[in-house]
């Protein structure tokens, strides 16, 4: 495990750590042991080939799969799911988003459930975001790299500490990726965090981002 | 920050399930289509005796609105599941249970109310008493919402697996059995002249012990079908 932090001024709080994850299907192994952690202001890029579980790790971390070994702290404290809801952000393969519903439509659920970071509504996320002219249209209308920037809205209105985010550059126009770079910049200067996973060689941030390997 | 208050939640979701049913306002047809086409064609197989039809109406009418309900039940949480809603809303700072509820009430809405409003239509095209569709009315408005809560569970359990359709609908008899049982015995009862309170009462304690039971189950049930 290489931890080589540029994304952030060292030392900062310690958010998550992480220590002897390991997750089984059917008693398979699928990764693990597993060892890292993550602080304030920090972006780190998870990294492995196809299958080697970087979507499960990220699927445990929002809560939506069951740990079976291994032990996660959040603060100090013992990860408990629970305490985790609403400040963790998750963009999966799958959007979340209603494609007969626009995309001004999506994100006024989002933030009907998961309330709002102040300062930001759905209009002024939707034009920061690049969607201006499509706000009022159909999800299944939009193309591919839209519908992804339509989710990736929900990241710029929603209120969380950490950010879950599977393959977010696919899809996306060169644009698209400085957008993700840039979100993923504003969200650590303001002490959030984040997990990306991404495979191949991605124009990443700048500098050297910490990486975390899974073990295939 | 400002978060998301529960009633703030609860709108979004209900308003959101109810304006994807109306964008798709050819599916919410669906059932009331069907129920109009199966008691049509009940005179058609029976004959137009008026005796026979009466007495039929009432069981014909409640199993025909059960049925037509089984049609939309399938696809309850299955769009929410295959696009990553659920997965969004499970991890969104509110009691999963109470947003499952809500679209369980937009469920019901979109399909067990429009099939309400014509059952007096159809119970009168096989010559039900008028003064049995109060009845019949009031045993629609407890059997209803009753099975879709019920189906939602049960729903719940079998959105893991493919082809669901059938697992769904051999679970869902056994259910369905008491319910028919009481709102038919209802109307009949009130056919009859007889007293029909206590077979509705029945529907209203079932119905109350799902409504506080149900989402929970569902809860617990779809947390199980994305952890695998």
């Amino acid at each position: 495990m290489t931890a080589l932090s540029a994304t952030a001024p060292s030392p900062q709080k310690l958010l998550l750590e992480a220590r002897a994850l390991s997750f089984y299907r059917q008693d398979e192994p699928v990764f693990g042991p597993l060892d890292f952690c993550l602080h304030e202001g920090e972006v780190a890029l998870v990294e492995g080939d196809n299958g080697s579980g970087k979507t499960t790790l990220l699927r445990i971390l929002a809560g939506l799969l069951h740990l079976d070994e291994g032990e996660l702290r959040w603060r100090g404290q013992p990860w408990r799911r629970i305490e985790h809801l609403g400040d963790t952000l998750f963009l999966g393969h799958h959007l979340g988003l209603k494609s007969d519903l626009s995309a001004r439509e999506n994100l006024a659920v989002a933030a009907g459930t998961y309330g709002k970071r102040p300062g930001r509504d759905v209009t002024n996320v939707l034009n920061d975001i690049g969607l201006a002219g499509y706000e009022d249209e159909p999800v299944r209308r939009l193309s591919a790299g839209q519908k992804k920037r339509a989710a990736l809205a929900r990241l710029l209105l929603l209120p969380a500490t950490l950010w879950l985010l599977d393959e977010p550059y696919a899809n996306l126009d060169r644009t698209g990726i400085e957008l993700v770079n840039r979100l993923l910049l504003e969200h650590a200067a303001e002490g959030g965090a984040a997990l990306v996973t991404s495979h191949g060689a991605v124009s990443f941030l700048q500098g050297e981002p910490k990486r975390v390997r899974m073990h295939a | 920050m400002s978060h998301a208050t529960l009633a703030s939640a609860c709108a979004a979701v209900l308003r959101r399930d109810l304006t994807l049913a109306w964008r798709r306002r050819g599916d919410i047809a669906m059932p009331v289509l069907y129920a109009l086409i199966v008691i049509t064609l009940f005179p058609f197989a029976l004959g137009p005796e008026d005796a026979l039809l009466q007495r039929i109406a009432g069981g014909a009418v409640l199993v025909t609105m059960l049925l037509a309900m089984l049609l939309a039940l399938d696809a309850m949480f299955r769009g929410d599941i295959e696009d990553g809603s659920l997965e969004q809303l499970m991890m969104s700072p509110q009691p999963l249970a109470l947003m499952l509820g809500m679209k369980i009430l937009a469920h019901w809405v979109t399909t067990a109310l429009p099939l309400i409003v014509i059952a007096p239509l159809l119970a009168g095209m096989l010559h039900l008493p008028t003064a049995v569709m109060p009845v019949l009315v009031y045993a629609l408005l407890l059997a209803t919402p009753l099975l879709s809560l019920l189906g939602a569970v049960l729903v719940a359990l079998t959105a893991g697996s493919r082809r669901s359709g059938m697992l769904l609908a051999l679970m869902l008899l056994p259910l369905c059995v008491p319910v028919v049982i009481f709102a038919a015995g209802a109307v009949a009862a009130a056919q009859q002249g007889l007293p029909w309170l206590a077979p509705i009462a029945w529907l209203g304690a079932a119905l109350v012990m799902a409504l506080v039971l149900a989402p929970l189950a569902c809860a617990a049930a779809l947390r199980i079908a994305l952890d695998a």
